[in-house]
């Protein structure tokens, strides 16, 4: 059992397992502590701007900056809102903004983003959904693909950088994750991961013991990325060579890779870089961290977003409220609660993650490109990955 | 409607017309989300359909598929059948506590049992922990196909003890004493007089099982075994509902020939006596295999209940005390759950009345396909039925959509044959020369019905009933797809929890889903019949 070493050229541990504790215990990662819901208490110096939630953060107090709800439009009416999302990750958010509002009524519905998908399609136009809060960018450009959306208007599209929305204006980002790879901190240290995912086939300390979930629509954007910028047969090698050095690739999510990580079963995987968080806020002292590749497939920065729906009775309300999604105080509440990456310029990620700007996702690779995920499914099948 | 006597060959010229249109309109009503089906099915293109269809993966996971079914249905009827004879016809200690505790399994649901059995038995699991500082170096693998059957068989054997029990408790014993007068020995007397009398009972289970096993989406999921319903979820999930649907189809198909082949297997001859009614006297005394018996009732019990409550608890105390609100527990997560649940089993037991009475009754061609039609909606994964509802809900009946009433009858077209199996079975076991006594003495038809046919079947409409129930407790999928907006059960909380990974805060609800079903199992054993002890 080898310690960790504490080189941190290229792996950006995310907390002590101490921080992460108190992170967990004070900041409620697990949908708020005791403090009010409704209370926004926050920022000595954010103006406007408040906390949703406990309101107490381990960091300290935070400047939160970008555009408060209060500069926003007024909601008023009746809006349903087909999450995605859990509930607990963003039900307290979705309340909050509720109870801003005296004449404003959410009716949230969560499933799956798949299954959500799948049932915008089969209602067809008696969907009664207005907004689509998806985990993923590529549920949104398939609703795109069916026709389904409505242009977003640019008050809304201008608040993030542009590679975070729909060329066409058609959903937009509101939070964002990074590919990483889990590692079992008693197993390997942070070297032994390479920093090239097409390293990994010939790497032998993975041998039997690196493990995926390939049915997780996360791994199915990371293999079409894969595709999109290496090319299918360049693809389809790696994940022959993956196989060839004993992928274990029967998890159902990544939570599970994941766990499986912490739990010694493998020594590394492949994750959204908050599975790691979570695993860590239930077991603090689990032997597991977080690796990074860059510049490829391995390291793509997915976004969490949203799109309003062609049968949305009032298409203002729904933008306005996606405009509610991108506010300071709704990018705060990502950062903290979810440990994802805010992506209004302005409002930082929380703890030691590292900026958006420190991350290396591969360059030129358009979000709405990770949609086509039926073409990735045929290749996992054909390699006998699903 | 002269006679009731139901020999093959004049039962069929005169059927009751109000109980044939209302057997025809339900089955006409759970086919109907099969119009969805071929609809999206005939999406895919022919040539694609056919590629789909016969590429080696597709052919591979079906006879995996078939395994399962196979392996699952034979261990279930070895575990459901001696459990329900212990707990019916012996003097087992805490009979009725042991009845309730291996009915349970049912109601967890196979997604939380099949990843508990993975935390606890899996490399590196909670048990290699605990047996690590004894020397164990490796368990048994838990992944694959023994960990799918083992998981899927404690998860499903109690649809064989339930209705198994049922026919028990209607069996007339004066027939077994009359046996054992005729120098039988037990066994033999068992072998000639119980088997047959509960071979259509045994079989009602053993068909739910199989189909089951075969439309079931979790289990296989998470035990990593590749079954055929796995390749549908994958459709799913990249968004390919055409092919999803024609897989489903081909399910579907699987299904009815399952049920071909149990219709040739169970046979329509009626099973009763001279006498009938409340001789269930005459346990058999266990002695010293007592203790044995109550070891194999606790070890089945414990091992389906007790892992995965162990393992959610373990998770619960290991992080994660604080509650969020959302997370926080709500007592009308279960008054829905359990609302939902009667609703499901009450409609479903009138609705299966005339659709089981008449395939026990008058067994033509026309009351079986009614029957048989009943078990299609079952062996259609959850998620294929309820979106098969959301599109007839959009399209046909808005009002009803995201309703509570759309989501009772989605409930009631997965679990009808839940219902008709059991009562079916029952009704088989009715003499007719009882009814047609109370009809001479001036019974209308229906009063003969009420008074005298009712109660004879009375343990088979609660058993029934008691299926219907505990499986929509945990009935997700179509509860997920259409449920009203922010209505809450049991088991949409517990997947909140597990779905964004907070897995330690679904073991209270899990537990409160255990506690309610195993209180509402008792109130319905005390409904059970006149003769229960």
């Amino acid at each position: 059992m080898r310690n960790t070493r504490s080189s941190r050229r290229r792996v950006l541990r995310l907390g002590g397992a101490a921080g992460l504790a108190s992170l967990a215990g004070c900041n409620g990662i697990l949908g708020g502590g005791g403090g009010g819901g409704g209370g926004s208490e926050g920022g000595d110096g954010g103006g406007a701007a408040g906390q949703i939630g406990s309101g107490r953060s381990p960091f300290g107090d935070r400047n939160i900056s970008g555009t408060p709800m209060a500069e926003m439009p007024d909601l008023s009416g009746e809006l349903t809102l087909y999450s995605g999302r859990g509930e607990p990750l963003v039900g307290q958010l979705i309340t909050f903004i509720e109870d801003l509002y005296p004449d404003l009524t959410i009716r949230p519905r969560y499933n799956s983003a798949a299954e959500l998908v799948n049932q915008i399609e089969t209602e067809g136009d008696g969907s009664p959904a207005d907004v689509f809060f998806s985990v993923n960018a590529g549920a949104l450009g398939a609703l795109k693909d069916r026709e389904r959306t409505v242009e977003l208007p640019t008050e809304a599209l201008d608040m993030v950088p542009d590679q975070f929305h729909d060329p066409d204006g058609m959903w937009i980002g509101t939070s964002g994750r990074a590919r990483t790879i889990p590692y079992n901190t008693n197993e390997l240290s942070e070297s032994d991961v390479p920093d090239d995912i097409f390293a990994f086939p010939e790497t032998e300390a993975f041998r039997d013991a690196i493990g995926c979930a390939p049915s997780y629509s996360s791994f199915q954007a990371f293999v079409t990325a894969m595709r999109a910028l290496n090319g299918e047969e360049e693809t389809r090698q790696w994940l022959d060579g993956m196989l060839e050095l004993g992928l274990q690739h029967d998890y159902a999510d990544e939570f599970l890779v994941s766990q499986a990580v912490a739990d010694g079963e493998l020594r590394a995987g492949f994750a959204n870089h908050y599975y790691i968080q979570r695993v860590l806020a239930g077991r603090p002292d689990a032997p597991i961290s977080t690796a990074f590749t860059a510049g490829d497939a391995g390291a793509i920065f997915n976004v969490a977003g949203a799109c309003v729906l062609d049968t949305a009775e009032d298409a203002d309300l729904a933008s306005t409220f996606v405009r509610h999604l991108l506010s300071a105080e709704a990018q705060d509440y990502f950062a903290r609660e979810t440990f994802e990456y805010p992506l209004v310029p302005g409002v930082d990620p929380i703890g030691d993650l590292p900026t958006i700007d420190e991350l290396n996702p591969p360059e030129d690779l358009d979000l709405t490109q990770l949609s086509d995920l039926e073409g990735t499914v045929d290749l996992l099948q054909d390699v006998g990955m699903l | 409607m002269a006679t009731d006597t139901p020999t093959a060959d004049d039962a069929g010229d005169d059927l009751p017309l109000p109980t044939t249109v209302a057997s025809a309109a339900v089955a006409a009503a759970v086919l109907l989300p099969l119009v969805w089906l071929v609809r999206t099915a005939l999406d895919v293109g022919l040539a694609d359909a056919i590629d789909i269809s016969t590429r080696p993966s597709t052919v591979e996971v079906f006879i995996n598929s078939a395994a399962l079914v196979v392996v699952v249905t034979v261990a279930s009827v070895l575990i459901g059948v001696p459990l329900a004879f212990l707990t019916v016809r012996t003097d087992l200690p805490f009979r009725r506590w042991f009845t309730v505790a291996v009915s349970l399994p049912l109601v967890i649901p196979s997604y939380v049992g099949a990843f508990a059995f993975v935390s606890a038995f899996g490399p590196q699991g909670a048990f290699q922990r605990l047996l690590a500082p004894l020397g164990v170096e490796r368990l048994p693998e838990i992944y694959g196909f023994h960990g799918a059957a083992l998981v899927v068989t404690l998860y499903t054997y109690p649809y064989v003890f339930i209705t198994t029990r049922a026919a028990l408790k209607s069996l007339d014993t004066t027939l077994i004493d009359a046996a054992r007068t005729l120098d039988h020995s037990r066994w033999e007397a068992f072998r000639r007089v119980t088997v047959p009398q509960i071979k259509p009972a045994v079989g009602a289970g053993a068909l739910l099982v199989a189909l089951y096993a075969l439309s079931d989406f979790g289990t296989p999921a998470i035990m990593q075994f590749d079954a055929f319903t796995r390749v549908i979820f994958v459709e799913f999930t990249s968004f390919g509902r055409d092919v999803a649907a024609l897989l489903s189809l081909q399910l579907v198909a699987v299904t009815l020939l399952i049920l071909g082949l149990e219709s040739h297997v169970r046979g329509n001859e009626p099973l009763y006596a001279g006498r009938q009614g409340g001789r269930t006297g005459g346990t058999i005394r266990l002695g010293k295999w007592k203790y044995v018996a109550v070891a194999a009732c606790l070890t089945v019990s414990g091992v389906a209940l007790i892992v995965p409550l162990g393992i959610l608890l373990s998770w619960l105390s290991q992080g994660g005390a604080e509650v969020g609100r959302s997370l926080a527990f709500r007592p009308e997560y279960a008054i829905n759950s359990i609302g939902v649940s009667a609703g499901a089993a009450l409609v479903a037991v009138v609705a299966g009345l005339p659709v089981a009475y008449l395939a026990a009754k008058h067994p033509t061609r026309l009351t079986d396909a009614f029957e048989r039609a009943t078990y299609v909606g079952y062996a259609v994964p959850g998620v294929v039925l309820g979106l098969a509802l959301v599109y007839l809900g959009t399209s046909y009946a808005r009002p009803l959509y995201q309703t509570i009433y759309l989501l009772i009858a989605a409930y009631v077209v997965r679990f009808l044959p839940q219902a008709v199996g059991s009562m079916r079975a029952s009704f088989l076991r009715v003499n007719p020369a009882l009814p047609e006594a109370a009809r001479t003495l001036g019974r209308s038809s229906f009063g003969a019905f009420r008074a005298v046919t009712l109660p004879l079947i009375a343990p088979g409409l609660f058993g029934g009933a008691a299926l219907v129930f505990l499986t929509t407790m945990k009935e997700l999928p179509a509860t997920l797809l259409l449920r009203p907006s922010g209505f809450k059960t049991l088991v949409t909380h517990i997947w909140t929890a597990t779905e964004s990974g907070y897995y330690g805060h679904a073991a209270v609800p899990a537990l409160i889903l255990l506690g309610v079903s195993g209180l509402s199992m008792l109130v319905i054993l005390s409904q059970e019949g006149y003769d229960v002890k």
